[in-house]
């Protein structure tokens, strides 16, 4: 690891002019964002990705990542957005609707077929009447608009001033704040103040202590303390060699 | 015709990645009856947030509480009145699963309309389509206080009192918080990729919807106008700010109602600064918005409405044989679809 793939990074501000939501937990009918976002879902937000409109196949069952990270990875890395304070939320109630002029809420499903609704009284299953097998009704925790994060993104890139994060595509504002020379320290016991995507840590590093928020698609780790080089972008630091997916090879 | 002049910023046909062309829809939404929007359930006060009043000088220190209408109480009426054309001509398919006519949020989208193809949907296992339509929570320009009121609900038994025959009270007997009738909110719709067609069946959707919000059969009338229409390779301010900004030009002090043309001349000359953001390729004159807004009434007219949607049906046959490869390998993946309408 005696080259920087990166010469310089800028510190980015990223501010919420609306509620984001991810469904990073479930719990019972409640959908939790977790206070952070991922750098993956940065990526494809900040347009370095393409991903197409229509998933088909196998892209609606498994992530691409590393597919579409790949080509890349070279020239443009980005670090999980961590809050800057305390991260507030709100919940709010949803509820999915019917275009039907009559409909019923059963077993977690809009079902709009009056006709069959004999049938059910009678204990047999018409088909509008199965379950449905996504959520139809239900709660969710959202990060609150104004609430505001920070990553770091390598490269020499442009970004765009709004980019949309989350399932409902929130618009989000992008400030880069600063920009820094990216220096490389020598192998040493350093802390980390950025949360990291665990499943981007170089393998050569040691890791001694951490905290782990688990989320989709791969758990972050904040309050990093490790041993190994590390790159140091104005005050901060973080482990040298993080890559998109860097780990993933050795548990796969 | 002017749309023409957005043709660097429209696609020429459906493409399935996207390309850096957005068109930015800058829409006045006035409410012509009580109307109501509530992110909890009835019972809970109007749908409301504490912002910034404007971005400048002093209405940037002053915070104030503002209605919200938030962006899924607008795609979902505007989305299920194009659907009702669709339907009517007949333009809606049967989905592979169940053989049911294409229906929101019943687990078989069709995946072949046009609203499924510009609108999205998630299919649990089958595919998804990404929204090319980015809408945004809207901000009224007044404070909330300013333009709720309250109603006290006497339901009154078929006797004509509050009690029924055994004698129980009525438990209707409650206030209820409404929005007032004339009451402003400014929104930023930006639509991804879209062409000419679409951006036809969009705004037609935008301009004729014209109920939102809870229990729409009596209440929730609302207007809808384009005040400004923009092509960009990047996204344009978001409605926060256009609120902040239009109520900096205003000036105070303000009033419930407020004059609608002094608002729409505000507005007009904040959008106008926008020609100048980074990105911005193309801002449709007054001129060219109206023969854009004539075009879009043309093409939805009586005489013309067949013929535009199944034009525009016909848009996407060249994409409708994806359905056929369906993969055998069904992934059993975790990340749960939420699909959300209101
Ligand atoms: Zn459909």
């Amino acid at each position: 690891m005696s080259t920087i793939p990166f010469q310089q990074a800028k510190l980015v501000e990223l501010y919420c002019l609306e509620p984001v939501f991810f469904a990073s937990r479930e719990l019972s009918d409640t959908y939790y964002t977790e206070g952070v976002i991922g750098n993956y879902a940065l990526t494809y937000a900040l347009g370095r990705v393409n991903s197409p409109y229509r998933l088909q196949g196998q892209a609606t069952g498994r992530p691409t990542y590393k597919e579409d990270f790949q080509p890349i990875a070279q020239d443009f890395y980005i670090l999980p957005a961590s809050p800057v304070g305390r991260v507030t939320f709100r919940f709010e109630r949803f509820n999915a609707l019917s275009d039907a002029y009559w409909y019923a809420m059963t077993n977690n499903r809009v079902a709009t077929a009056r006709e069959d609704l004999p049938l059910q009284r009678q204990g047999k299953k018409p088909s509008s009447f199965r379950p449905s097998n996504f959520p139809q009704t239900g709660r969710l925790r959202m990060i609150e608009r104004r609430n505001k994060f920070q990553t770091l993104v390598f490269g020499n890139h442009q970004l765009p001033t709004y980019i949309r994060l989350g399932k409902f595509m929130s618009k989000v504002q992008v400030n880069v704040l600063n920009e820094f020379p990216v220096t490389l320290l020598p192998e040493g016991e350093y802390q980390s103040q950025h949360y990291l995507n665990a499943a981007d840590l170089p393998q050569q590093i040691e890791a001694l202590a951490f905290d782990l928020i688990s989320i989709p698609p791969a758990p972050i780790i904040k309050n990093l303390h490790f041993r190994g080089a590390a790159w140091q972008i104005g005050e901060m630091i973080v482990p040298a060699g993080l890559h998109f997916c860097g780990r993933e090879s050795s548990n796969e | 015709m002017s749309i023409s002049k957005l043709s660097t910023v429209l696609a020429a046909s459906y493409e399935n990645f996207p390309k850096g062309r957005f068109i930015t829809l800058v829409v006045l939404r006035t409410t012509h009856s009580e109307t109501i929007f509530r992110t909890e359930g009835s019972g809970e006060p109007m749908c409301s947030e504490f912002v910034q009043a404007g971005l400048e000088g002093e209405n940037q220190k002053t915070i104030i509480q503002r209605l919200v209408m938030t962006k899924r109480k607008q795609v979902a009426p505007e989305r299920r009145y194009g659907r009702e054309h669709l339907r009517a001509h007949e333009l809606l398919y049967t989905n592979i699963k169940d053989g049911s006519l294409c229906s929101l949020n019943t687990n078989a989208p069709c995946e072949m309309c046009v609203d499924c193809f510009l609108y999205g949907f998630a299919a649990g296992g089958g595919g998804a389509q990404k929204s090319r339509i980015w809408t945004e929570d809207a901000f009224s320009i007044l404070p909330a206080s300013d333009v709720v009121g309250d109603r006290t609900i006497n339901a009154i038994y078929e006797n004509g009192t509050m009690r029924d025959e055994k004698g129980n009270a009525s438990t209707a007997l409650n206030t209820s918080e409404y929005i007032k009738p004339g009451v402003h909110f400014l929104d930023v719709v930006t639509l991804k990729d879209v062409t000419a067609d679409e951006l036809r069946y969009i705004i037609g959707n935008i301009l004729f919807t014209s109920r939102y919000g809870a229990v729409s059969s009596r209440v929730g009338r609302m207007e809808n106008e384009i005040l400004g229409v923009f092509g960009s390779i990047t996204e344009l301010p978001s409605s926060l700010e256009l609120v902040q900004a239009t109520y900096d030009v205003l000036g105070k002090p303000l009033e419930h109602p407020l004059n609608i043309n002094q608002l729409i001349t505000a507005s007009k000359q904040v959008i106008a600064n926008w020609k100048n953001k980074r990105g911005v390729s193309v801002q449709l004159s007054e001129e060219e918005l109206a023969n854009l807004l004539t075009d879009v009434e043309t093409n939805w007219s009586e005489a013309e409405r067949d013929n535009f949607l199944k034009r525009l049906t016909q848009s996407y046959e060249p994409f409708r044989h994806v359905a056929t490869e369906k993969k055998k390998a069904k992934a059993k993946g975790k990340n749960t679809p939420v699909e959300v309408e209101s």
